[in-house]
């Protein structure tokens, strides 16, 4: 069943058209990766899908829903979050204090002006970083963790929000050998255990083939091929523009 | 299991001990103050409410609003014209000059939040501005560069010692209140906007309207802080709604320590008593001022709230490291370790 649909949807800026025509469907409970050279349009596209930019034209829509008029913050209500590429997280805040930032914005306490924060969704909060694994760093401040649990972080902070499409952005960027091949099991966990459906970019070709349930290839804007591992490798067209002799 | 015990501290007292004590010595102030230095403090307690409500702008929110006085001046105004003008009873006047200040910031706060960082600051000095001048100009309505003179608290709140306390209660209910909103769920929101604005909307957040509902809280406080002061002071003046009184709560947070609850209130506490001694020999005010902030903010930039925890929180390490070496199998006992 599709969760998430983009119909015709396009993004120009300026001349330049960084997202052309794009239709694509985002099944659920698929690891959907969105691959292509740089400049290619995944972070424009991305951008589409969660609402941070607005399409110049073509449809997006959620569970049958139209979407592509509301603002990000309603998308994040609905059930589409997102990680960045370059780690978005609360730099003064403890690890805990980050969880609950996301679950008191999402658990319908946002307007309670006179309970303690701190007194809301404890099991909640540990169950999350249990699940992601920084339950021992739960008292460290945001800035003073390592990269890679700088992204874990930043993964246990959208879970709070319970989504039910997850899209991340260069998910392992920056991370060694361990900390991505961590990263990629705990992505298939919660995509298995949750249900989330997510939707990933990544430069890296092995964890893509290594992960991704589905597969679709941006070139300069446009959708040059959507399928399964399989069938994307063997597309002529993605080997002529982007695989080269790699796959 | 233990770990999760760090959220809980101990009982409220413990922690809190020197609260008690600084609250007992301003019920005990009149005993030792004279009527000067009483004046001097209720002027530190109303100020300092008004830079409490900057605060909650600036250092939770992360928004330099340079129009805080418009809304001390308003509450002011509320209170002057419908005491003067209506004869309407005092605790009304005050709780209708809160509203006005609120709703002011309401339509103020509606523009300013959808911009951040300087163009914020100049949007809110703009406003604040705005509001001043309509004030000083309107005389058949304001009084103009006049003020309004005459606004008399009701008869048991007459002498300075009873309206003395009558404002330490009225700053109390509401620093405390604060501090119940910076803590709660709200403010942990109001928090995470300054942190990380993008995450935050991200996290279903509608980024407006909360830095809308944190900017009438702060108006509405600031207003109140104006309410309770013309009655004191007899009389209000446009002067209380220019840009240099905005700039006073903003001095007050450098100067205590914006990132601490009570930062800006030791900032007000000590530019309010200091502003009273130098005037003893010297007008020069403002040279005195600007040395003191340029000494705060090369020497200690977390303002002195901020060095004096700094330096706590180092002594405590060093206490606990030592304690442990010496003491290795008490160590889990410690309870204070956080």
């Amino acid at each position: 069943m599709s969760l998430l649909k983009t119909q015709e949807i396009s993004k120009a800026f300026g001349k330049l058209l960084a997202v052309n025509r794009v239709t694509l469907d985002i099944r659920q409970g698929d690891i959907h990766a969105i691959i292509g050279p740089n400049g290619a349009g995944k972070s424009t596209y991305f951008n589409l899908v969660t609402g941070y930019h607005q399409a110049t034209s073509g449809r997006v829509l959620f569970k049958e829903r139209d979407i592509t008029r509301l603002p990000a913050y309603r998308r994040c209500v609905q059930g589409i979050t997102r990680s960045f590429q370059i780690t978005s997280i609360y730099p003064k805040l403890t690890v805990y204090e980050s969880v609950l930032m996301a679950l008191v914005c999402h658990r319908g306490v946002s307007l309670n002006f006179l309970s303690p924060a701190t007194g809301f969704f404890r099991e909640e909060v540990w169950r999350i970083l249990e699940e992601v694994g920084l339950a021992e760093q739960a008292h460290a401040q945001g800035d003073s963790i390592s990269h890679g649990d700088k992204k874990r972080l930043e993964l246990a902070i959208t879970l709070g929000t319970e989504p039910e499409l997850l899209l991340l952005d260069e998910p392992t960027c920056g991370m060694s050998p361990e900390e991505t091949e961590s990263t990629m099991s705990l992505v298939r966990k919660l995509c298995k255990d949750r249900k989330i459906t997510i939707l990933f970019t990544e430069h890296d070709m092995a964890v893509v083939f290594g992960i991704a349930t589905r597969l679709s290839v941006l070139h300069q804007g446009r959708l040059i091929a959507d399928g399964t591992p399989a069938q994307v490798r063997a597309s002529e067209e993605v080997q002529k523009v982007y695989l080269g002799g790699a796959a | 299991m233990e770990r999760r015990d760090v959220l809980d501290r101990g009982p409220w007292y413990e922690n809190k001990w020197w609260l008690i004590v600084l609250i007992v010595a301003f019920f005990a102030a009149p005993l030792v103050f004279g009527e000067f230095y009483l004046t001097v403090l209720c002027e530190a307690l109303v100020m300092s409410m008004l830079a409490l409500s900057f605060n909650l702008l600036f250092g939770f929110m992360g928004q330099l609003s340079f129009g805080q006085a418009a809304f001390f001046g308003l509450g002011g105004y509320g209170v002057a014209m419908l005491m003067t003008k209506t004869h309407v009873n005092f605790w009304l006047s005050i709780a209708a000059g809160v509203l006005v200040a609120a709703v002011v910031g309401l339509i103020v706060g509606f523009f300013c939040v959808r911009l951040r960082g300087i163009y914020f600051a100049i949007l809110t000095l703009a406003f604040g501005q705005l509001v001043f001048f309509i004030i000083f100009k309107w005389h058949n309505f304001t009084g103009g560069d006049d003020g309004i003179q005459g606004v008399f608290p009701p008869p048991y709140l007459k002498s300075p010692v009873s309206y003395y306390y009558f404002i330490l209660l009225v700053f109390l209910g509401s620093t405390y209140l604060l501090r119940r909103i910076v803590r709660s769920p709200f403010g942990q929101i109001v928090k995470g906007m300054r942190e990380n604005t993008i995450r935050t909307e991200f996290l279903g957040i509608h980024i407006a309207k909360y830095q809308l509902i944190a900017f009438v809280i702060a108006a509405a406080l600031a207003g109140l802080a104006g309410a309770i002061w013309v009655p004191f002071y007899r009389s209000v003046a446009p002067s209380y709604l220019t840009w240099i009184k905005s700039g006073e709560p903003v001095m007050a947070a450098i100067l205590g320590g914006p990132s601490l609850f009570l930062g800006p209130v030791l900032g007000m506490f000590i530019m309010t008593f200091f502003h009273a001694w130098v005037l003893g020999f010297t007008v020069y005010w403002p040279v005195v001022m600007g040395a003191l902030i340029l000494v705060i903010i090369f020497f200690l930039p977390g303002g002195i709230l901020g060095f004096m925890q700094e330096k706590l929180k180092e002594r405590e390490t060093r206490k606990q490291r030592g304690d442990s070496d010496e003491f290795a199998e008490d160590a889990g006992d410690i309870k204070s370790i956080r």
